[in-house]
């Protein structure tokens, strides 16, 4: 990428990253990065915020005979 | 590219997965850091990951981005984080200017999905206050381990899926995030009633149609919100006041189809249905409304989640503002089907325009659209009738109602108006001149079997400017109708005058009737009085008026009555009266004038009583007139020759010069009296009342100003020739004076057959001659003998003179005070009359005020 479309990619992901925090999502830089090219590659925006929010939810409702409750990795 | 997108996809979603998963403060695993990639739970969760992202390819909604922004800064500031939703306004005002390579592209996709993020979070975080883990939330907010939380977290959430519905076994993941979703679908309808729901009841219950929730209750009289339902009480009223216009439908409706129901058994009439077609339109307008309503229920606007239900478009509130005009109308409406449940036709109209003077526009236009269509058959029928005469009124509704009657009362009761069915916007007078100029057109056709009455029509409907066919007129034209009208009624009330002037002569039969029987042809009542007279001494029931018929031909022949038109002629007959035994001829014989169709429409059975009262007071005025003349004849000087005088001794001669003398006076008085009196009557009754009618005949512009004017002058006769019932008294005086006339000329007529007697006697002393002796009437009863009469020679002729002499001086005085009395008394009378002016009759009978004089007191 040239200096103009890495200023403007920085410029870009910062103000979506303020935005991101006046909203309250909760996401890092880094991870917003990642959302944004899936965006632009053309996925669902629902479908990547449902993943979003599983992810981010509490793994013991996975079932218990594929994942050990509570205790080791 | 393709394949190059494609890995950089995978690593991407990979990359994702790894730092959502080490961000995740409840990861067991390795909270804050690097998860380990070959962990089963890592693959799982990319599996699941993986699975979303391809189950869902397509957004729900438009790519707005602006849309997004704009949804998301209301959000903020319905939050009340106001100065957020500014700085975010000018970031997105930012980021939105930012393009060319290195920029995002799909600025809507990333907008949409921070949104979601945020909208999840928040509601994940609320998420634990529904009511369902109430009970729970205690107890988590009280730990603060783990492992505790999650064993709880984990119980609550199997406690709240056994309430629930589905618990799947094979694919739990995703069965289970939708059983989840279902549970808390039906979790809040059982306590809350979505928006959208009752949008759609009302909906619903505005067309009268039972909703979910909304249902119509016959004890409240109204839809109603079940109580079972949780919602807020501002709802419940919300709800109430627009299920309002859900009863006034009903009650529209209602009417509506009643009616339709009714119309075969003629119950409803032309106005009635024209009211439901009416009715029936502007319902059709509303239901476009409420189609177009449904329509916008349906669709949401662009920006609605799934999880957010209030951001429907239509809203109760919206369908408040929608409904504010229909219920204004619908209002109105069902005033009007309360007043007009029970009434019909004109009355019907009348109500619906009482109920147009308002001045709202909105409601003055919806009337007078409402009038139009209903008052159209009633000026139809108005119309036809002024036109044609014709009454086309099946439901009675019209406020003309026809009677059948024959044809000579057809002007007067053939035609009435009903008040009942007038509407208000049609006053009396030109009601009037609408019944009447109908009944004009009737009696035309049916009485006068005239037929130019149609070509007045055609004129009078160009004059006014509208045709005579059908849907001219309509409501809010009442002046139209009221120019029409009168255009009508002046052209047919001038052809009607001129069919009774010129065709059937009613000037010249009036004038007629005057002169036979009013007594206005002298010459003929003379010499029918002169004719007819002795045969009416007689007993009523010994004549017949098959003789008395004869007479007045040859009365009528003899005079100049022979020159008049024959027509009238034949109309003149002989009445004789229903009399009883005892009456004499004089009482019982009159006049008749027989008046045909169409003049006895003017004078009626009533009318000719009438005028047949009047014949005969004046008959028998005549008839003392005729007396006195007749008693005038006798008394002629000449009569008594002077030689018979000096027969008689002084004191004889003395009392029949007095008697005579009496007599005289006597007849003189009597005459002036009667004389006097038949000249008031002749001249400032009847001619008065004639020049009056005359002229009153020449301004008629109608049938019924010359009714009027009849009635007039008939009762003008009858008051003043003292027929009234008012001058009762004064009129049985006169009778009684009459008799007196009458008793006194068979007096004179007797006083004068025997002084003629004596006369004889005195010139035939000198010749006895038995023929001339026994045809003379005695008045004494002695036998008359030839022998002893002349035997007595002149002595006993002067004593039976005195005597005869004395006797009628007696009675001639008796009568003379009679006379006087019973005259002072009438004239008393006269001037205390107040509902008549007879001072003209007092000023002929008292000119030079002897009478007054004789009373002072009086």
């Amino acid at each position: 990428m040239d200096e103009a479309a890495a200023q403007t990619a920085w410029e870009s992901l910062d103000l979506l990253f303020h935005i991101s925090n006046i909203l309250d999502t909760g996401l890092d830089q880094h991870t917003l990065s990642v959302l944004i090219a899936l965006c632009d590659l053309g996925l669902n925006p629902e479908a990547l915020a449902a993943v979003v929010k599983e992810l981010q939810r509490d793994p013991s409702l996975f079932p218990s005979t594929l994942t050990p409750p509570a205790s080791t990795p | 590219m393709e394949e190059e997108d494609q890995r950089k996809l995978t690593d991407l979603v990979v990359e994702l997965v790894r730092r959502l998963l080490s961000q995740n403060p409840l990861n067991p695993q390795t909270p804050y850091s690097d998860p380990d990639l070959r962990s089963p739970h890592f693959q799982q969760s990319l599996s699941y990951a993986v699975r979303i992202l391809s189950s869902r390819l397509t957004p729900s909604i438009a790519p707005d981005a602006a849309a997004i922004a704009e949804s998301i800064k209301r959000r903020l500031a319905t939050e009340g984080k106001s100065a957020d939703a500014l700085t975010f306004a000018d970031l997105y005002a930012k980021f939105a200017s930012k393009t060319g390579p290195g920029s995002v592209n799909n600025k809507w996709a990333v907008l949409y999905l921070l949104k979601i993020i945020s909208e999840d979070r928040k509601s994940a975080r609320n998420g634990l206050d529904s009511s369902v883990f109430l009970p729970n939330l205690a107890l988590n907010g009280v730990e603060g381990e783990n492992s505790s939380r999650v064993l709880r977290g984990r119980e609550s959430r199997e406690k709240g899926w056994s309430n629930g519905v589905l618990l799947v076994a094979k694919d739990p993941e995703n069965l289970r995030d939708i059983a989840f979703k279902e549970l808390v679908n039906v979790v809040k309808e059982e306590n809350e009633v979505s928006e959208e729901v009752l949008v759609r009841d009302v909906l619903y219950a505005c067309q009268g149609i039972d909703g979910k929730h909304v249902k119509f209750d016959s004890d409240v009289d109204g839809y109603v919100l079940s109580d079972s339902i949780k919602v807020p009480k501002a709802t419940r009223i919300m709800v109430r006041k627009l299920c309002e216009l859900g009863w006034l439908f009903r009650k529209v409706k209602g009417y509506i189809s009643e009616s339709m129901d009714q119309f075969p058994a003629e119950d409803v009439g032309t106005v009635g249905q024209a009211f439901c077609a009416a009715l029936q339109d502007e319902l059709s307008e509303y239901y476009k409304l409420l189609a177009v309503l449904e329509a916008q229920a349906m669709n949401p606007i662009p920006l609605v989640s799934e999880n957010a239900s209030s951001g429907n478009y239509l809203s109760l509130r919206r369908l408040s503002v929608w409904f504010a005009e229909p219920m204004v109308k619908m209002r109105l409406m069902a005033v009007l089907v309360d007043k007009c449940r029970v009434l019909r036709g004109g009355a019907m109209a009348g109500a619906i325009h009482l109920h147009a003077q308002h001045g709202d526009p909105l409601v003055h236009d919806f009337m007078r659209r409402l009038l139009r269509r209903v008052c159209s058959p009633l000026f139809e029928m108005v119309r036809s009738w002024v036109l044609e005469g014709e009454l086309e009124d099946i439901f009675a509704e019209f406020f003309i109602v026809g009677q059948p009657v024959k044809a000579e009362s057809l002007w007067r009761e053939g035609y009435r108006l009903h008040a009942g069915m007038l509407p208000s916007f049609i006053s009396q007078s030109l009601a009037q001149r609408i019944l009447r100029t109908g009944k004009s057109i009737n009696f035309l056709r049916v009485c006068c079997d005239d037929r130019g009455w149609a070509d007045t029509a055609t004129e009078a409907a160009a004059a006014a400017g509208t045709t005579t066919r059908r849907g001219g007129l309509g409501y809010g034209e009442t002046d139209a109708l009221e120019s029409l009208v009168v255009e009508a009624a002046k052209r047919i009330d001038k052809h009607l005058l001129d069919v009774m002037y010129k065709r059937y002569r009613f000037k010249e039969h009036c004038l007629a009737i005057k002169r036979y029987l009013l007594l206005g042809q002298g010459d003929f009542v003379q010499y029918l009085m002169d004719v007819v007279g002795p045969e009416l001494s007689e007993p009523a029931n010994t004549i017949s008026s098959f003789k008395l018929a004869g007479l007045l031909e040859s009365a009528i022949r003899s005079s100049n009555a022979q020159y008049d038109d024959p027509d009238i002629l034949d109309r003149l007959r002989v009445k004789m009266m229903p009399h009883g035994s005892g009456d004499r001829g004089w009482d019982v014989f009159s006049l008749e004038y027989d008046a045909r169709v169409p003049l006895d429409t003017v004078f009626t059975e009533s009318v000719m009583t009438r005028y047949l009262r009047i014949f005969n007071f004046l008959w028998k005025l005549r008839r003392v007139e005729h007396a006195l003349i007749g008693a005038w004849k006798t008394m002629k000087p000449n009569c008594i020759t002077s030689h018979s005088f000096n027969k008689l001794q002084h004191a004889v001669k003395l009392q029949l010069l007095s008697t005579l003398r009496r007599c005289q006076v006597l007849w003189d008085e009597m005459n002036h009296f009667v004389s006097n009196l038949q000249y008031y009557i002749m001249f400032e009754v009847l001619e008065v009342s004639w020049s009056d009618f005359s002229s009153e005949m020449e301004v008629a512009k109608d049938l019924d100003d010359l009714l009027a004017a009849h009635e007039k002058y008939l009762h003008s006769i009858v008051e003043k020739s003292l027929l009234g019932e008012r001058s009762q008294n004064l009129y049985k005086s006169l009778f009684v004076l009459f008799d007196l006339i009458l008793r006194f000329r068979s007096h004179a007529d007797r006083l004068y057959e025997g002084i003629h007697e004596l006369q004889a006697r005195t010139v035939d002393s000198s010749l006895p001659s038995r023929d001339k002796n026994k045809s003379r009437k005695q008045t004494n009863d002695r036998s008359s003998e030839p022998g002893t009469w002349l035997s007595d020679g002149r002595k006993a002729l002067t004593q039976r003179a005195g005597e005869f002499l004395r006797n009628m001086q007696q009675d001639l005085d008796a009568i003379s005070k009679e006379y006087t009395s019973l005259l002072e008394g009438f004239l008393a009378q006269l001037p205390v009359q107040q509902h008549i002016d007879l001072k003209f009759l007092l000023f002929r009978l008292d000119f030079t005020e002897f009478y007054r004089q004789l009373h002072p007191t009086k």
